[in-house]
């Protein structure tokens, strides 16, 4: 019985497993950091699949267990201090602090070009997982700094102050990357999610 | 009374909403563009679902809150 339930945890855990290895690399930035913490939370999956209650959702479980691997990770680099310096220059292009993207959105008065759908939060499952799937999809095409922003405040859910010391950028800084997230992220599913 | 927002100066309060409490100013110019414009409606909506899928996908607290409820 507790093999069994081990063995199918393993398997369907093994689907999450490249979007478990995307989450951990945008915020730890080394693949192999990353592969290690995305490995032990499948095994730590395994491990603990008596205590998983099927009513929560396997990927949140999944997320939870990588979610802890991280702060932890992240506590041990800040004590040693390496991580905690700003990211190289290169990964922080100007155009990270700035909300002109999306000026294309609307015109010279700041109005909105063309009307909105009004959404609805999806019903059923299969409604559920084709959102989460276009979702990640478009998370993933956030650029880096902003998906990593993002993911620290609405995943890992850091303070700001702690976001900001630990990407070395200003409090004005990281609302703006939040913002081009949320915009980015609204723009995305608007063109890609298929409402039915 | 203060200028009445833009649209995109909405969108700017609608992100900070997730960030902090909105001061009393705030919320009541951004309800009364909202009341006003059928593209913010539109838009908020939105935002909205978005919001409350994002927390779903992620497990943060904010969806434990929700399912709480
Ligand atoms: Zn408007």
């Amino acid at each position: 019985m507790d093999a069994q339930l081990r063995k199918s945890i393993a398997e369907e855990a093994a689907e999450y497993r490249p979007m478990l290895y995307r989450m951990a690399l945008i915020q730890l930035k080394n693949a192999d950091a990353a592969e290690d913490a995305t490995q032990e939370t499948l095994l730590a999956a395994v491990e603990k699949a008596v205590t998983f209650e099927a009513r929560s959702s396997l990927r949140t479980w999944l997320f939870a267990i990588l979610r802890f691997k991280i702060l932890d990770i992240m506590r041990d680099q800040s004590k040693s201090r390496k991580f905690n310096s700003p990211l190289p220059t290169d990964d922080r292009g100007i155009d990270d602090y700035e909300t002109g993207a999306f000026d294309v959105l609307f015109d010279t008065n700041g109005c909105w070009l063309d009307a909105k759908d009004p959404w609805t939060n999806p019903q059923t499952v299969a409604e559920q997982e084709a959102f989460f799937k276009v979702l990640e999809a478009c998370m993933t095409r956030l650029p880096a700094r902003t998906s990593r922003a993002f993911l620290m405040r609405e995943w890992l859910e850091l303070e700001p102050s702690e976001i900001c010391a630990k990407l070395g950028i200003s409090h004005g800084n990281l609302r703006i990357l939040l913002y081009r997230a949320r915009m980015q992220l609204r723009l995305c599913l608007d063109l890609n999610w298929e409402r039915t | 009374m203060a200028d009445p927002l833009s649209c995109k100066e909405t969108t700017w309060l609608v992100s900070e909403a997730r960030e902090r409490a909105l001061s009393s100013e705030e919320r009541q110019n951004l309800a009364e563009h909202i009341a006003t414009c059928t593209f913010c409606q539109g838009a908020s909506r939105q935002f909205e679902v978005l919001f409350k899928e994002i927390d779903n996908y992620l497990g943060n607290s904010r969806s434990e809150k929700a399912a709480q409820k």
